[in-house]
């Protein structure tokens, strides 16, 4: 069980049809596979080649394709490998398979997108609020999420000229750099 | 239990005149109350955000903040000051009024950091609350990203100065706009907002209400509040 | 003695047991401090600390008991600054003796136990059977010490166990005469005075402070009033018990003074003990040096 397992995986990757391999340095691979056979690939990653940590599952939102892509990676202890598996899956509804049953640890993460994302996971324990637990807001890291309206709509500013600041101009202090000045 | 709504609503009877000073003495006690107020704070050993790392450099060997009195305090009815240090997200925000609302008063807020004074850094952040003074009286600011804690000594300096000359009563704007603050905490919070402490009866208590005490979201308040349960504890046991 | 010469003690006693223990909390601060190379509070601290205290506008009172408690509290220990002789006054040290001034150190512990029950904070019950395993833990060599010593003088008279040492010089101390007790005695008065290594029950970070922590205003200036009873009282016990008592002021303060100052040089080198641990390490240790003193003492 050293290195060679990792040749085997990789001729094993290479030959099934309809995903594609890339391997990006000795330590990380690159896998795209569609949105109805990632589960069984994750299975056969943790049954059968020993990737038994699930390091993380992050979200990216493509409005323009109309997509989510879900990135899982999973870390192998013993072939000292991560891969990454990317998939993606429709925008609307946005609903996807939990891998719960496989991974516990999911639970979090997913439990983290709908929250983020809206992305429902079916079968995952819990998903309730998680983190933001005043909000109820559309989720907030899609992109078509304006977060600089939704503060100036619920958020009052601090005046930029209160009049206890102009005592402190006159000692030669005071807001140097206005907002304008350093938006980008 | 009677329907919370049905109950009447008790008219409160105006609030006592301050009871004449008679006691020769008594200017001279206040003043030495007040200085032994000034050197003597136990702050709120409670941090928000990234500014709290200045806040080791203050109390330790480098600029020892034992010096001025001030020391320490775990729990909000010890302490006299309550530190916000760095961005305050909306869900950090509830606890800060809930603690604020403990510490026994005279109380004092002094805010760190340029996210205290306009959500700093975090300005468009959908998560933080910008401008702390909204919803607690603040005392004294110290801005910077992060000050440095010769910054941190000097606010605490002018804290200070302001106790001793007696014009430190920002938490008696509390009690005195308690309708200003409330209502900002319930933009945020949402109508069903309550605190377990009785804000109204004690600015009674203490002889502080104004006409700006009382208004609409008071009001929201009372209709909305429900008799505090112990706190819910949720196990979930795992069915497998 | 006359009945105003008793009174005026009386009064007197705990007035300059107040005192000296503001300045016996200021030199532990002051110590403190120095070990971490800080400069430490200034002279009046511990008195702005108690005035501000009082000064409070809000005073959360829990009830009757939890006020009760706060009473009980100093109450004990100035009940038992008058058994505890000075120079120059004896108090009811003749007629109380070692085994009633026993059961006034215990007050105090009680009194909080009262106070914070009702207090009803969790982090305080935990605080306080703590407090109460431990006061289990450092009673037991407390007793074995202060037996051995009684039984040594043949009395429990302080003020006579006093004069028997002062009437043999320095050789005549009881740190000279019983070691081993007087060693068991100093590991006892580490955990009464609740420092480090065996202050568990307070441990701010994790259970805010323990007993403390509902305390606030002048129920927290109270315990400042009582802290400072209970280092004078832990001072002068040992003083008189192992250091030949006190001739003259001159050579009393010092001795008070110096034997509260080891429990806080001892206790900036170490962090702290769980509660099994500290009964363990107190029942083991320090009982066994104050058997083996009590068999030495015995013979």
């Amino acid at each position: 069980m050293d290195k060679n397992l990792n040749v085997w995986l990789d001729n094993l990757l290479q030959e099934i049809e309809g995903i594609k391999f890339r391997r990006k340095s000795t330590r990380r691979v690159r896998i795209d596979v569609a949105m109805d056979a990632l589960p069984t690939l994750l299975e056969l990653l943790q049954g059968r080649a020993s990737y038994v940590h699930l390091s993380a599952i992050t979200c990216v939102d493509w409005p323009d394709d109309g997509e989510f892509e879900l990135v899982y990676h999973v870390w192998s202890y013993e072939t000292q490998s991560l891969v990454s598996a990317h998939t993606r899956i429709p925008r609307d509804p946005g609903v996807y398979l939990s891998i719960y049953d496989l991974y516990e640890p999911a639970a979090f993460f997913e439990r983290d997108i709908h929250e983020m994302f809206g992305v429902f996971f079916e079968g995952s324990p819990d998903m309730e609020k998680f983190i933001l637990t005043e909000w109820d807001g559309p989720p907030p890291m899609r992109k078509e999420f304006d977060s600089e309206a939704f503060v100036n709509q619920q958020f009052e500013w601090q005046p930029y000229h209160p009049d206890w600041l102009k005592e402190l101009e006159e000692e030669g202090g005071g807001v140097t750099t206005r907002p304008e000045d350093i938006r980008w | 239990m009677k329907d919370i709504k049905k109950i009447e609503i008790i008219q409160r009877p105006p609030p006592p005149e301050p009871a004449r000073r008679t006691n020769p003495l008594a200017r001279v006690f206040d003043e030495l109350v007040r200085f032994c107020q000034s050197r003597s704070m136990f702050m709120l050993h409670y941090c928000t955000g990234c500014g709290a790392i200045e806040l080791p450099p203050a109390m330790t060997s480098r600029f020892d903040m034992e010096r001025l009195g001030i020391q320490p305090m775990v729990t909000p009815r010890q302490a006299d000051i309550l530190l916000v240090t760095g961005y305050v997200s909306v869900k950090t925000l509830k606890r800060i009024i809930l603690t604020y609302e403990q510490m026994p008063s005279p109380k004092y807020v002094i805010g760190i950091c340029s996210c205290t004074v306009n959500g700093g850094m975090y300005w468009q952040s959908y998560a933080t609350a910008k401008v702390l003074k909204d919803y607690i009286p603040v005392d004294v600011y110290i801005a910077g990203c992060m000050p440095r804690p010769e910054a941190v000594i000097s606010g605490l300096r002018a804290l200070m100065e302001d106790i001793r000359t007696g014009r430190g009563d920002a938490w008696k704007k509390y009690y005195q706009n308690y309708d200003f603050y409330l209502g900002n905490q319930q933009r945020l919070f949402g109508e069903k907002w309550q605190t377990p402490t009785d804000v109204i009866a004690e600015a009674h208590h203490y002889g502080m209400m104004t006409d700006q005490t009382l208004g609409e979201h008071t009001d929201l308040l009372e209709q909305n509040e429900v008799p505090l349960d112990a706190l819910r504890t949720r196990l979930k046991a795992r069915t497998e | 003695m006359s009945w105003q010469e008793l009174l005026l003690e009386l009064t007197l006693m705990p007035l300059l047991a107040f005192v000296i223990g503001l300045a016996m909390v200021l030199m532990m601060r002051r110590i403190a401090a120095q070990i971490q190379r800080r400069v430490g509070p200034p002279l009046l601290q511990p008195i702005y600390d108690i005035v501000k205290l009082y000064s409070k506008q809000t005073q959360i009172s829990h009830g009757f008991i939890h006020e009760l408690g706060i009473m009980m509290a100093v109450g004990g220990y100035i009940a038992a600054e008058a058994l505890l002789p000075v120079p120059g006054m004896d108090g009811l040290a003749d007629k109380g003796g070692l085994i009633t001034l026993i059961y006034f150190l215990m007050v105090p512990t009680l009194g909080m136990a009262l106070g914070v029950g009702q207090c009803a904070n969790p982090n305080g019950s935990i605080g306080i059977s703590r407090a109460l395993t431990a006061m289990l833990a450092y009673d037991i060599p407390f007793v074995i010490v202060v037996f051995g010593v009684a039984f040594h003088y043949q009395t429990t008279n302080l003020a006579e166990i006093a004069a028997i040492q002062q009437a043999h010089g320095v050789s005549g101390w009881g740190m000279m005469e019983m070691p081993l007790l007087a060693l068991a005695a100093l590991f006892a008065l580490q955990g009464m005075m609740g420092k480090q290594p065996f202050e568990v029950y307070i441990a701010p970070a994790e259970i805010a402070t323990g007993p403390m922590v509902e305390m606030s205003g002048k129920f927290m200036g109270g315990l400042f009033v009582m802290q400072s009873f209970q280092y004078y009282t832990a001072g002068v016990l040992y003083t008189i018990l192992f250091l030949g008592g006190g001739e003259n002021w001159l050579t009393f303060l010092p001795k008070i003074f110096a034997v509260v100052a080891i429990p806080m040089t001892i206790a900036m080198l170490f962090p702290r003990f769980r509660t099994e641990d500290l009964v363990r390490l107190m029942w083991k240790w320090p009982v066994m040096a104050g058997l083996l003193g009590l068999a030495f003492v015995m013979n």
